[in-house]
């Protein structure tokens, strides 16, 4: 038998001794508990990170604190779906100074001074129309709405603050269609 | 694929690299297959590296517990998962060696098999004497020709998979295994006579 015949017999009998040898199942037992925590942490972190999301999106908003939120205008009428409260002209292709135009036929006193709170935050723009014809021009129009709309657009409310009135501004486009709605609230 | 609606025995048919995938989205029941089916290999992988058993259970569990952990970094272009893991084990393997455990390492004991007849009692004690014999060989080898003959001769892996587990070309395993072939005949040579496995001295 030549050399490398011998070495690889030899190989092949210290395989063939050790096929059968495997792990112990404490090995499996050990790694599938690892597993399991790890998946179940990964779960926890998810849902952790979906809440305070959500958290931050509601402190944002909606809690920016009771003197956060816009107070109702002193003599604000009779509460009204999409009041006006002041609109900006919105062009698309231009950059001139925006026009104020009023929508409501009735001329009404001069734009309604916001409340003193210096600081306006607002949220993105949520579309309300599922497909919208191109936008050229449109306004911007800020108005009171229920706090109910939020919810409508997937934005997180208590249930007892629905009834509650949030500032936001409505972007109308060309054609008198209402495209998209953000909400307002102010910080100190 | 929601639990409960996975039937038996579809795990089995599925890759290794397909197993993997879905144990990294949680799914326990791909993990548990790709273990059962690749850890006998790992294990004899660190066993026959090291000769130590609580040893090569140690690198077996860390090998899996590293899949776990960080198994998003196997890429299937660049070879198979068998060769992902054994690389992975490898590294456990020469850590140890590294530090210099090797002179604490404990020798594994024998399994507790049947016992032969008492008519084939000596030849079944010479033949264990021989592997045994066999088995010192190989793990006198230096560590870089030893890992290529644990892979390829002892792990039936190809050139393909050693070279990725062990890092380096196809070509390197080649010579690397060449030579420790030859490292382990000059070593068998002495003792190989009288044993049972067959040899002449002649051709020795």
């Amino acid at each position: 038998m030549q050399p490398e015949e011998y070495v690889a017999a030899a190989l092949r009998a210290l395989a063939e001794q050790d096929a059968g040898r495997e792990a112990p199942e404490e090995v499996e037992m050990r790694l599938r508990q690892v597993f399991r925590h790890r998946r179940a942490r990964r779960k926890w972190k998810a849902v952790v990170l979906a809440s305070l999301a959500a958290a931050a999106a509601l402190t944002i908003v909606f809690l920016a604190g009771p003197r956060g939120r816009p107070k109702p205008a002193a003599p604000t009428p009779a509460p009204r779906e999409l009041v006006a409260e002041r609109t900006v002209q919105v062009e698309v292709a231009a950059t001139a100074a925006p026009t104020p135009v009023h929508s409501r036929p009735k001329p009404r006193p001069a734009v309604r001074p916001l409340p003193a709170q210096p600081r306006e935050v607002v949220t993105e723009f949520f579309p309300l129309l599922d497909v919208a014809p191109p936008f050229e021009r449109g306004e911007l129009l800020r108005v009171m709405v229920p706090a109910a709309t939020m919810r409508r657009v997937g934005l997180p409310v208590n249930q007892e603050r629905l009834g509650d009135r949030v500032y936001a501004d409505v972007l109308v486009g060309q054609e008198g269609l209402a495209r998209a709605i953000r909400f307002v609230s102010y910080e100190q | 694929m929601a639990e409960g609606h996975v039937p038996s025995g579809y795990w089995m048919i599925l890759t290794d690299a397909a197993l993997l995938e879905q144990a990294l989205t949680g799914e326990e029941d791909a993990f548990t297959a790709l273990y059962r089916r690749r850890q006998g290999g790992v294990y004899r992988f660190a066993l026959q590296m090291t000769g130590s058993v609580a040893v090569a259970e140690d690198v077996t569990q860390e090998t899996f517990l590293a899949l776990i952990l960080h198994g998003t970094r196997y890429d299937q272009a660049r070879g198979t998962v068998a060769a992902f893991l054994y690389g992975i084990a490898r590294n456990l393997v020469m850590r140890r060696l590294d530090r210099r455990l090797r002179t604490e390492l404990e020798v594994f004991p024998e399994h507790v098999e049947e016992c032969a007849g008492p008519e084939d009692l000596l030849e079944d004690l010479t033949r264990r004497e021989s592997i045994e014999h066999v088995r010192q060989a190989v793990l006198s080898l230096p560590p870089v020709f030893r890992e290529a003959v644990v892979l390829c001769d002892l792990q039936d892996s190809s050139y393909e998979e050693a070279a990725m587990a062990l890092d380096c070309p196809v070509g390197t395993v080649r010579s690397r295994l060449n030579r420790g072939r030859s490292m382990l005949a000059r070593k068998l040579r002495g003792a190989a006579c009288g044993r049972s496995i067959e040899c002449s001295p002649k051709s020795m």
